[in-house]
């Protein structure tokens, strides 16, 4: 994996670029998912190209103080969470839906698969810079929420909600803390030939039909591998993986540990797990670790 | 308890769907076939005329083929089969209504398909998706190159329904899921899919009695006696499922799951080859 030369300067003005955007946000009570303790709003807020994208955003009802934030990042295929539990435990809690997700997908929609190789060629335009640019802004709409003590927001997720971890806790330093489960985007040109297993496979799927693209597909990816946005990587953040994850190959892993700058990082190997990274068990790891650095 | 009228149900169901011409349509995606197999784009009339679409691999060499059906979890979007079964099966994955590919003119919400016509059994979406469900297998029983024999169904409840109501199917391989003892297990939860349930009584206390009449028609445990195949059924804790288990009135397969998706990968595989007689498993790389 080769961090281009002008790796920052890209990410630099797209981030410019997306900053002249106002979030334009919008909060709509969801009376029928909200309960006595939380009070659940969809969201929708502006992002690049003017793409319009949603959220769930849920709140305990009772919030004597500004709360810390803490964000979930949806996995490829799954479906944007509704975090209610944890706002129960006296989180602001936002399940982001970046764009192509159901609710975000008007504007944009390349589907499943699909995501993952629409303009593949084109750093300029391909999927993941306008998804990045929506993972991020959700740090943004927290950040402007009242309720919200934006020096406490912690962010997490799992597969693709991993990677967006990395980017987020990448692009916007004040996240306090980060989890990240089974990295998904993160050594993706080696990653594509440790596994025969989808989405990756989407990507072989291309180049089967467009080996042509190989080089430019390697030049696109340089700028989006979560392992180039490591080493801006500043806050506390555990990662965890399977040894026997088919899905994300767990040798991706080491690579994105040695390269992350935080002076408080931790790698969770599990043995005997594949993609599930064992969040059977390490769910209560992460509980425990926001509310160490949120809460206190 | 299993609605007096359960049986007569779920056979005009069959009524119903019978009647609907399959009008299958076959096109290869060429993006997704391999030097293992070519993958298809099938469509298929279902129910209500709602055109529905499934993948469809079919590997390269002399069949027939066993077959891997697999059904789908609660969410809108399908994975193409896995590459290790398409390269000796027969590998079929469903996008029921209102799934990704299966969107129009019905795109479903998460959350909200779960009690989507709840208030009775006859407007209840999940009657339509159990017919998505059969519809498939409808086809895979007018195909050559199909070992008919050997046809095999994974997946969670909508599994049990098709192994109920296809008897052709060879194997089961079953983990429980949204519809085994629905109200109960959302009582004392609060995560979704089975927080909708919950979301829909606390904003209409009034029809709780018409949802639990809803879901009898949906219980597995009602399913269970009609399904003769063999079954191997993959349990949350230990015991947790013993009423299910009782139900299909003879012995079945049982295991806990490990939590593992390696562990419990490998042994879905195992079970699949022993049963289909398909020799030791190709798993992914990670997994070996």
């Amino acid at each position: 994996m080769i961090k281009p030369d002008d790796f920052d300067t890209f990410w630099g003005e797209l981030l410019e670029c997306a900053e002249k955007i106002p979030l334009n946000a919008s909060l709509s009570l969801d009376t029928m998912r909200s309960t006595e303790q939380v009070e659940v709003f969809e969201v929708h807020y502006d992002s690049l190209n003017d793409v319009r994208v949603a959220g769930w955003y849920c709140l305990p009802r009772i919030r004597p103080r500004p709360l810390p934030g803490r964000v979930f990042y949806p996995g490829y295929i799954s479906e944007p969470t509704l975090p209610k539990d944890y706002a129960e435990q006296g989180y602001a809690c936002f399940g982001a839906a970046p764009r192509g997700k159901l609710r975000s997908n008007l504007q944009f929609n390349p589907g499943y698969p699909g995501l993952l190789t629409h303009n593949l060629v084109d750093r300029q335009s391909y999927a993941y810079q306008g998804f990045y640019v929506d993972a991020i802004r959700v740090i943004d709409f927290l950040t402007e929420q009242p309720e919200v003590d934006s020096e406490r927001i912690g962010i997490q997720g799992s597969s693709q909600g991993g990677a967006l971890t990395l980017v987020a806790a990448a692009l916007r330093p004040q996240v306090k803390a980060a989890s990240a489960g089974a990295p998904y985007l993160t050594g993706v040109v080696d990653a594509i030939d440790l596994t025969r297993t989808y989405p990756y496979e989407e990507i072989n799927d291309y180049l089967r039909l467009h080996p042509q693209n190989r080089e430019a597909m390697i030049k696109t990816w340089n700028y989006y591998d979560c392992i180039n946005f490591a080493d801006r990587i500043q806050c506390p953040i555990i990662v965890y993986i399977g040894l026997q994850d088919d899905v994300c190959p767990p040798e991706t892993a080491y690579p994105l540990m040695d390269r992350i700058r935080s002076p408080e990082k931790k790698l969770y190997a599990y043995d005997g797990h594949g993609h599930d990274a064992n969040h059977h068990v390490h769910d209560e790891v992460v509980d425990t670790f926001f509310d160490d650095h949120l809460k206190t | 308890m299993k609605p007096e009228d359960f049986d007569s149900y779920w056979q005009r169901l069959e009524q119903e769907l019978i009647r609907v011409e399959q009008a299958p349509e076959c096109t290869e995606i060429p993006l997704r076939s391999t030097p293992e197999g070519k993958l298809f784009g099938l469509h298929l009339t279902s129910l209500g005329g709602y055109r529905i679409f499934v993948y469809y691999c079919v590997p390269h060499g002399k069949g027939p083929f066993p077959v891997i059906y697999r059904l789908p979890n609660y969410g809108s979007v399908v994975h193409i089969p896995p590459f290790e079964e398409r390269c000796n099966h027969i590998a079929v994955a469903l996008c029921h209504r209102g799934q990704r590919l299966s969107d129009q003119p019905f795109a479903a919400s998460y959350p909200g398909l779960l009690t989507q016509g709840i208030e009775s059994p006859h407007t209840y979406i999940y009657r339509e998706i159990a017919a998505d469900c059969l519809r498939v297998m409808d086809f895979l029983l007018t195909r050559e190159e199909v070992d008919q024999g050997r046809i095999s169904l994974v997946g969670g409840d909508l599994a049990i329904w098709t192994a109920a109501m296809r008897s052709q199917a060879f194997a089961l391989y079953y983990a429980p899921s949204l519809f085994y003892k629905s109200l109960h297990k959302a009582s004392s939860s609060s995560h979704y899919p089975l927080e909708e349930f919950n979301d829909f009584l606390r904003a209409f206390p009034e029809s709780k009695g018409q949802v639990e009449t809803t879901l009898k028609y949906f219980e597995p445990i009602n399913f269970a006696s009609s399904v003769a195949m063999s079954t191997m059924m993959v349990e949350e804790s230990e015991g947790d499922g013993d009423d299910l288990a009782m139900a299909f009135g003879r012995e079945i397969d049982r295991c806990t799951t490990y939590h593992s998706s390696f562990r419990d990968g490998v042994r879905q595989a195992q079970w699949l080859a022993d049963k289909l007689e398909t020799g030791e498993p190709l798993l992914p790389e990670h997994w070996s």
